[in-house]
């Protein structure tokens, strides 16, 4: 592995990240707030790091690149990035502290949206803005962005985009890999800048349609306010959110054919046909499970209920409603969301509805062969037949996912944290959700964790949102070897 | 929406690929480098794994004759389509089907068949109006045929119908040109200075200023007219004869073979194939006249000798063995045969090769490629030509009213920085040009230019209009 190319390529990012820190620096400056300073600090911090690094191991590019080095540009690059990313948290206030400021800014890149503030609101705005703008960043993924934009990156951005974006069906928009970022690019800035001008039609000042729209797009889930959604009190604007958080659940590539005019692209694609149908039965029952028992109208509670479930499912983790308080089945459901998330090529977490159909279709061809025995059947989504190489890395996936699901909820209750917290914490982590349960549901937030655990939870967002397989080849010791 | 629409108005020139073998995959591969749009279709899924890791390019998996797959492709906006598949009925029907789909694409089409050589006309001018047919043993004979006559070259391109000629040679350790700064060439030679416009060290390409030095090992291109030629190579390498060949030896009796003793029946230069295998001996014997068919093996040093290899001109190996040739270009050498020249089909043996002192070497798939990209460049490019390494490439064109280039001096034209223009024909007189030339309209240029820059001369090189 060439490392010099892996670390030049990573101080080009950290420079890309630095030259993004001049947007919150701007909102800073112009609502006059402490956190300016911190941000011309981090700036010039990040800016130095990353010429340095680039300008140092710099090197001739000789052809493509390997995967391995794609895949230790990807996995070292988002750590790298998450780190000066935190910069801005830890000079601002005394509250971030190293692990505070990292855990934030992880939970940021990767639309997490955990959070360990417990008064948002009195945070200066620069630095509220720097919260959902990564999130945005994060939520496209900065890898592709940096594809989209830096011509720098031409030529080894076929493997940084399939490290970064490693969805179970690969498809390529356009025939050259950096089209196909500006497209994606371009898809996700005119759906945020669309909800920004929705939400100020609510009567929301600028700024926060701004945040909201930032963190709405990725599936993040930070908010300015303490109360997150329900701050606002309004139906109009909570259902411009559920709408966007759909829009952003769902493939991207068919949005791209439905600009280009294909209006029935979400109709005709099975997996997000499979979605929306989901999110609909998911609602109904719920709706119907807490009305009379939590909410005395069936209008409240089919309100409460979508909000949730879409949130949920796409893995925002935005809340309207303390859906601890809901009937124990609910509560379940809510919890199966968080597993399930929203379509692959999408900015959510979680494992993506492709996978679970595959393996409920995978199930069934099981249960057919006992009845036909000497049947010849292919899984198929839609008309398309699936690679039995497809089938074995998602059934991997799955498994990985649930390993890792238990192995960090066992170490986090090892560190002494309740049951209930334990599970929820690290499903909103790996899933990058944001609220789980118990301690840090959605009416608490996650600066009562250990030291340790959040180190642990940090790790999980991350292997969530590289799907696993990228960071986790990491620790795997064939990896370093020459 | 329109306006959302607009957005995504494809601008680049997009080329569909069906057959994602050694061809299909390189010029895939040298397309995507030059920023184009590529998409390859190939029915093996293998080979389609392999090409999309390595280069930046869409494939889909899927038979090029099926019209459906075509139209996943976008053949509608593309301007060329290349049928290069392994079967030439899949080519046939690939261009038939884009015909019906998109009349406006351009299509190039492989046809290793020889019965197809009489139809390229009927082929062009009825359904499916397939623009260009490449017969890959067809041009690698021509290839030969270059080599044979064009003595101490290792690489020739040729433009404004023949009377231009773009060489490579070897400097050789005893030429008075080794260690030689560019500058001081006319201190060593008087006459002819030749125009050296790209020297290749090491495979690595250099676009040579005065201050250069050439060294030994170093492949030179310069470019000269028909008539200077020989005068030029001979300031290169004065060793070098010109006699003219007499005698040829082919060893495989290939699709190749066959083409090459044909031609060399036509040009009656005395001509024997030596071939391992019975049967095709009877049939070459029979389609054959002049040309003496042995039956032996090519690495047998007593046939060798009772041949007379020592009074033979040029050895061409032509085996389906890239290894053998090699082995047998070596040995006829030692015994005293005057040249060879070797058909060394894999790609990755081509840099290999000239490290054992093996210099002339052809393959059917580099000279597919070549002819390919001659016909595929936009604009008003007549033909272009990649040299060694592929780092490169060599194109003639013409020089339209409207371009940016024409009537001012070539110093203040704005010409990517990795290309430079060569020379300008005008009335078949080939001017070299310095940095008070002025291009008319309607001269020919010849430009070279690093592969990097190669979309940006053919913008430069298009009419203006063309980008509003």
């Amino acid at each position: 592995m060439r490392w010099r190319y892996v670390l030049s390529t990573i101080g080009l990012l950290v420079f890309f990240l630095a030259t993004t820190m001049i947007i919150p620096s701007c909102f800073a400056f112009y609502y006059d707030d402490s956190s300016l300073v911190s941000f011309i600090k981090s700036f010039f911090i990040t800016i130095t790091v990353g010429v340095l690094l680039y300008k140092i191991f710099e090197c001739e590019n000789e052809g493509s690149i390997s995967q391995r080095e794609g895949i230790a540009v990807v996995s070292l690059g988002w750590i790298a990035v998450s780190f000066f990313g935190a910069m801005p948290f830890y000079l601002s206030s005394n509250e971030f502290t190293v692990v505070n400021a990292f855990f934030e800014s992880v939970s940021g890149f990767t639309t997490t949206g955990a959070s360990i503030l417990v008064d948002i609101e009195s945070q200066p705005k620069g630095l509220l803005l720097w919260r959902s703008f990564i999130q945005w960043l994060g939520g496209m993924g900065i890898i592709v962005l940096s594809i989209a934009i830096l011509p720098l990156m031409r030529g080894s951005g076929d493997k940084l985009y399939k490290a970064e974006v490693p969805s179970p069906m690969p498809d390529k928009l356009k025939p050259k890999i950096r089209d196909t970022a500006i497209v994606l690019w371009k898809v996700y800035a005119i759906f945020s800048i669309l909800e920004v001008i929705l939400l100020m039609i609510g009567n929301i000042d600028f700024f926060d349609a701004l945040c909201h729209a930032f963190t709405t797009m990725p599936t993040g889930g930070f908010s300015t306010m303490n109360a997150s959604v329900k701050h606002f009190n309004s139906l109009y604007i909570n259902f411009i959110i559920v709408l966007f958080m759909i829009f952003a659940g769902i493939n991207f590539s068919l949005h791209y054919q439905m600009f280009k005019g294909n209006t029935l692209a979400f109709w005709k694609d099975p997996e997000c046909k499979f979605f929306l149908i989901l999110c609909v039965l998911l609602v109904v029952v719920v709706s119907f499970d807490v009305y009379g028992q939590v909410y005395d109208g069936i209008f409240e509670s089919f309100h409460y209920s979508v909000f949730q479930v879409v949130s949920m499912i796409t893995t925002t983790g935005f809340v309207t409603a303390n859906y601890e308080l809901w009937p124990p089945m609910s509560q379940l459901i809510i919890m199966f969301c968080m597993f399930v998330g929203a379509s692959a090529g999408s900015t959510a977490g979680g494992m993506k509805c492709f996978r679970l159909v595959l393996c409920l279709k995978y199930c069934y061809k099981e249960l057919f062969s006992l009845v036909h025995p000497r049947a010849v059947k292919h899984i198929k989504i839609g008309e398309e037949p699936i690679s039995e190489e497809i089938i074995r890395s998602v059934f991997g996936f799955l498994i990985l996912y649930l390993i890792l699901f238990l192995l960090s909820s066992l170490l986090l209750a090892g560190m002494g944290v309740d049951f209930i917290t334990a599970t929820g914490a690290v499903i909103a982590s790996i899933g990058n959700i944001g609220p789980g349960f118990g301690l840090v549901g959605p009416m608490g937030n996650y600066a009562l964790i250990p030291y340790c655990g959040k180190w642990l939870l940090a790790w999980c967002m991350l292997l969530g949102r590289l799907e696993i397989y990228t960071l986790i080849v990491l620790v795997v010791p064939e990896f370093w070897r020459k | 929406m329109s306006y959302i629409i607009l957005l995504w108005r494809d601008r680049a020139l997009r080329i569909v690929i069906v057959g994602a073998g050694e061809v299909g995959f390189n010029i895939a591969s040298r397309l995507a480098l030059e920023d184009k749009d590529v998409v390859v279709l190939d029915k093996d899924e293998d080979a389609l794994k392999r090409l999309s890791d390595s280069v930046d390019v869409k494939v889909i998996s899927g038979s090029g004759s099926n019209p459906l797959n075509l139209d996943r492709a976008g053949i509608k906006g593309s301007e060329v389509l290349l049928a290069v598949a392994d079967s030439d009925e899949v080519n046939l029907v690939s261009c038939l089907m884009a015909d019906i789909l998109s009349p406006s694409t351009k299509k190039i089409a492989r046809i290793r068949s020889g019965s197809f050589i009489n139809h390229y006309e009927t082929l062009r001018n009825n359904i499916p109006h397939i623009d260009t047919v490449i017969n890959p043993d067809i041009e690698v004979v021509k290839t030969i045929e270059n080599f044979m006559n064009i003595p101490g070259a290792v690489d020739i391109a040729e433009f404004a119908g023949g009377h231009i000629k773009f060489v490579g040679v070897k400097i050789n350790k005893n030429s008075s040109f080794s260690g030689l700064k560019l500058e001081n060439i006319t201190s060593v030679i008087d006459g002819i200075r030749p125009l050296i416009v790209a020297l290749v060290r090491d495979e690595k390409l250099i676009i040579p200023t005065g201050k250069d030095v050439l060294k030994s090992g170093d492949l030179a291109y310069f470019i000269t007219e028909e008539k200077k030629l020989f005068d030029t190579i001979a300031v290169f390498d004065p060793d070098v004869s010109y006699a003219a060949v007499k005698r040829v030896l082919i060893v495989g009796g290939g699709t190749i073979g066959y083409y090459l003793a044909k031609r060399m029946e036509e040009r009656s230069i005395s001509c024997k194939i030596i071939e391992k295998k019975t049967s095709r001996c009877e049939y070459l014997a029979h389609k054959l006249n002049r040309t003496v068919v042995l039956h032996g093996d090519g690495s047998d040093r007593s046939l060798l000798n009772e041949e007379n290899i020592s009074e033979i001109d040029v050895v061409v190996t032509l085996t389906n063995d890239e290894e053998t040739n090699i082995l047998i270009s070596l040995l006829t050498k030692g015994m005293g045969a005057k040249k060879t020249i070797t058909h060394v089909g894999k790609f990755s043996y081509s840099s290999l090769v000239s490290n054992i002192g093996i210099e002339q070497v052809v393959s059917s798939r580099l000279s597919a490629v070549n002819t390919i990209l001659h016909h595929i460049r936009r604009g008003k490019i007549l033909s272009s030509v990649s040299i060694k390494g592929e780092a490169g490439e060599i194109m003639e064109a013409v020089a339209m009213p409207t371009s940016d280039v024409v009537s001012k001096p070539l110093r203040k034209i704005s010409f990517p920085k990795q290309a430079m223009v060569a020379s300008i024909i005008r009335r078949d007189n080939m001017i070299i040009p310095n940095g008070d030339s002025i291009i008319e309209p309607g001269d020919r240029i010849v430009v070279f230019a690093k592969r990097e820059a190669i979309s940006r001369v053919e913008k430069a090189l298009s009419v203006k209009l063309e980008y509003f």
